[in-house]
């Protein structure tokens, strides 16, 4: 008994001092992740205050994507395609307490480059949404790509608000490719319903971890929109 | 990802020239199925390849540059390159997938048309005529003959199947595949499935399916199951504002007893890799129907009826890459007998990503009531259950709750819990292959495998069954990215970017603890009242810290409530 309370205690104090630690960690997060971006940047900003209550949408773009010495587009050239997910959050601020997820959004868009037509296809997938665009030259792929996405979610309820954006960006081999599309065109419930291929489940994992440790360009963008005011 | 993401529609403002500038997200826009392919309209495709191809027309391709002072009379046009304009034009112009620069003094007199590219203008670009641009790559192609030719379109990249052959036959569409059963074990070794898949759709809203499949066993033959198996299974699903459908299969397969401590997929790996299963089989073969109502998206009610016979299965000796003369763990043996299964589940998701959520509840409830006229049950000790009837009337129920909840305190930091119970309610005592354990590297990995088993004191059994009547287990854990940069950049030759990196760059820190309890009903020595649960301070305990790189994940866990060693765990997924 006495050793459970000794236990229960020791779980408490390690606990707190882990909470300490990764609140520490969390809050110099942004700054590193922001810095890690080199050359491309994800802003979040806000729509014009149009609504009576003063609640505004938040406008998503990413630039320089494309830039004469991107490591994207050496992967576009190099034959592999690029996915960037996009996510919108809502977050409410409370002050001196923790802030409140309210909602999300997210989209997706994939970039290939066909070779033979030496073309490049812009896939956006939005839900079970999709487009497909395809642009001949860098230089409108990359006006393309620096579109904003202007998300619907503005909050209602009175209170304190701001946006939180992250764009992840990844290389995709084919399959990967073939699974997404497969996945965001809604196939999903089925491959569920018929339970998970091992081989193409844990090869594809194995795939995406080689990848990674190949040294396959990825990153990871944050971003946070100024705070407004819900009347 | 699945749930908002299914509302979301994605709305296109064209305000200039049929370009989009910015893109409206509407999330609670009615989901679509469609599929936009953007580009050019066929007229003005049409148009420039008349112009092009006109016998009139001055055609170049590549990077041409008409410099400032030079005058040029006649129609121009642009294959592929960019066409720098810093001259006098007199005629018009076009560009097929390419660029067209108006430097500061050029002069265009005509119409200007540039379809799979950009018109940058300067300012001081004197320009009579009509200005027309698409950014959208032109469907054409440059014959031998000079020419330009519509190029007929490639198959969209969503139609290349890979790993299986699609054909439409009037209506019915029909899939034949090959794949895997979804993992690798001691009693089937790589079971592969292969057959026909056929969907029709009578009408919009309504789905129907019929999926057949064999099943191939390649660890060899055992006495006690067949090298062959089958699933047959029919579904009809209307969707509208209420979802709902209904099913039935037919199915010869084996089936894991218990879906813990790892899942199927990386419970395969264990065996492939490593000779060791983490889970017991036992073979059923009968029939099952279902039906279930879909409310909201978020929920889903199902009935489900199944007859089948049940027995137990032997390990054979499949080939694993380490460890290959070892023995594997024996298979327990299980209650046989044909079993009638009645059971309600419900399922509340409102998880934002089905693989890594960050936020949102998982709510997963299920009960059975299992009945068998001629269950021929194992001899157990009778502290852990007394002799089930054997001459007809086996009756039990059995409840299973797993609850889970994500959530971000704020962007960076995410804090999520799991509540999983499992166990018997009442009628006669759980047949074994229902039966519960604790410990191993999902729900308590602080704890050795199946540290938890309820055998008494005196019960050896080599292949370690799971013989407990109930289980609960909490989980919580506390996420936040970091940047590990865990490698080596190469050097860059070309000094202003950054070498590649072998390696991983971010992980998330994980820091977790673990508690449960798995425990036989009764009132004998060392059990639980039937009418309540364990007291807290009964309950094992772990906490541990890792790293999640996503794709791979390892982990150090440590049991609080008993002496044994720092474990370390890797996972190919995330831990809940």
């Amino acid at each position: 008994m006495a050793l459970q309370q000794a236990g229960l205690l020791r779980i408490l104090w390690w606990a707190g001092r882990a909470l300490v630690l990764t609140s520490a960690l969390a809050v110099t997060r942004v700054d590193r992740v922001a810095a890690q971006g080199g050359d491309v940047r994800l802003l979040v900003r806000l729509t014009t205050d149009s609504t009576p209550n003063g609640s505004r949408a938040p406008l998503v773009r990413s630039e320089n994507m494309l830039a004469s010495n991107s490591r994207w587009l050496d992967a576009l050239r190099s034959g592999l395609p690029v996915r960037l997910h996009y996510r919108v959050e809502v977050w409410r601020s409370r002050g001196a307490w923790f802030d409140t997820f309210e909602r999300q959004a997210e989209w997706d868009v994939v970039v290939r480059h066909e070779p033979l037509l030496d073309q490049y296809t812009l896939l956006t997938f939005v839900g079970a949404a999709r487009q497909e665009r395809r642009y001949a030259t860098l230089d409108a792929l990359g006006a393309a790509l620096a579109f904003g996405y202007q998300v619907n979610v503005r909050p209602v309820e009175s209170g304190r608000y701001y946006y939180a954006g992250s764009l992840q960006v990844t290389t995709l081999s084919d399959s990967d490719l073939d699974e997404l599309e497969r996945f965001l065109a809604g196939d999903l419930s089925e491959a569920e319903e018929q339970g998970e291929n091992f081989g193409d489940a844990l090869g594809r994992g194995a795939t995406r971890f080689l990848l990674r440790l190949a040294g396959l360009p990825s990153l990871r963008l944050e971003a946070r929109s100024p705070h407004f005011t819900v009347r | 990802m699945r749930l908002l993401a299914v509302g979301l529609m994605l709305i296109l403002v064209r305000p200039l020239w049929g370009q989009d500038s910015v893109i409206v997200i509407d999330p609670d826009a009615r989901p679509s199925d469609s599929f936009v392919r953007g580009g050019p309209p066929p007229e003005v495709v049409a148009e420039l390849i008349s112009f092009y191809n006109d016998s009139s027309t001055t055609r170049m391709q590549g990077d041409v540059t008409l410099p400032a002072g030079t005058r040029f009379e006649g129609k121009l046009a642009l294959y592929r390159g960019s066409l720098r304009v810093a001259g006098r034009v007199a005629g018009s112009i076009a560009v097929a997938n390419g660029t067209l620069y108006l430097h500061p003094g050029a002069a265009v007199d005509g119409d200007i048309l540039v379809v799979g590219g950009r018109l940058l203008r300067s300012e001081q670009v004197e320009h009579r005529g009509t200005e027309r641009v698409y950014w959208d790559a032109a469907p054409v192609l440059r014959g031998s003959d000079g020419l330009l030719a519509l190029r007929e379109r490639r198959r969209p990249l969503g139609e290349i199947a890979t790993a299986r052959t699609t054909f439409q036959a009037g209506r019915v569409r029909t899939t034949l595949s090959l794949a895997t059963g979804g993992t690798y074990n001691r009693i089937e070794g790589l079971p592969i499935l292969f057959g026909p898949l056929f969907e029709f759709r009578p009408m919009a809203g309504t789905y129907a399916r019929i999926d057949l499949r064999g099943i191939v066993r390649t660890a060899g033959e055992s006495d006690l199951r067949s090298d062959f198996g089958y699933v047959a299974r029919a579904d009809l699903r209307f969707a509208g504002r209420t979802e709902f459908g209904i099913g039935g299969r037919l199915y010869s397969e084996v089936e894991p007893i218990e879906d813990q401590p790892l899942t199927a997929g990386e419970s395969g790996w264990s065996a492939f890799l490593l000779q060791r299963d983490y889970r017991d089989y036992y073979e059923r073969e009968g029939v099952s129907g279902l039906a279930y109502v879909r409310p909201t998206s978020a929920l889903r009610v199902e009935l489900s009826l199944s007859r089948d016979a049940e027995r137990s299965v032997r390990a054979t000796d499949p080939w694993s890459l380490l460890r290959n003369s070892d023995r594997w763990r024996r298979n327990p043996l299980i209650d046989d007998g044909h079993f009638f299964v009645t059971g309600l589940q419900a399922e509340f998701d409102t998880r934002n990503d089905t693989e890594r959520p960050t936020t949102g509840w998982l709510i997963r409830s299920r009960f059975e009531h299992i009945t068998s006229d001629d269950i021929a049950p194992v001899a157990l000790p009778l502290v852990v259950r007394p002799t089930p009837p054997t001459g007809g009337g086996y009756a039990t129920d059995r409840i299973s709750l797993d609850v889970r909840r994500y959530s971000r305190l704020t962007p960076a930091l995410r804090v999520n819990g799991r509540l999983r119970a499992d166990g018997w309610i009442a009628g006669d005592r759980l047949p074994i292959q229902r039966r519960l354990s604790l410990g191993g590297p999902d729900l308590m990995p602080g704890f050795d495998f199946r540290a938890f088993t309820c055998a008494p004191r005196g019960f050896t059994d080599p292949s370690n069954p799971a013989l407990c009547d109930r289980m609960i287990a909490t989980q919580l854990e506390v996420r936040t990215r970091l940047s590990l940069n865990l490698g080596y950049r190469w050097p860059n030759r070309d000094a202003n970017r950054p070498g590649r990196f072998i390696g991983i760059e971010e992980a998330d820190l994980v820091f977790f603890s673990d508690a449960g309890k798995a425990w036989l009903a009764g009132s004998g020595a060392g059990q639980v009242p039937v009418n309540r649960l364990p007291v807290l301070r009964e309950w094992s305990l772990d906490m541990g810290v890792g790293l999640d790189a996503g794709e791979i994940a390892a982990y150090l866990a440590k049991s609080v409530s008993s002496g044994e060693p720092v474990k370390l765990i890797v996972r190919l997924q995330r831990r809940f």
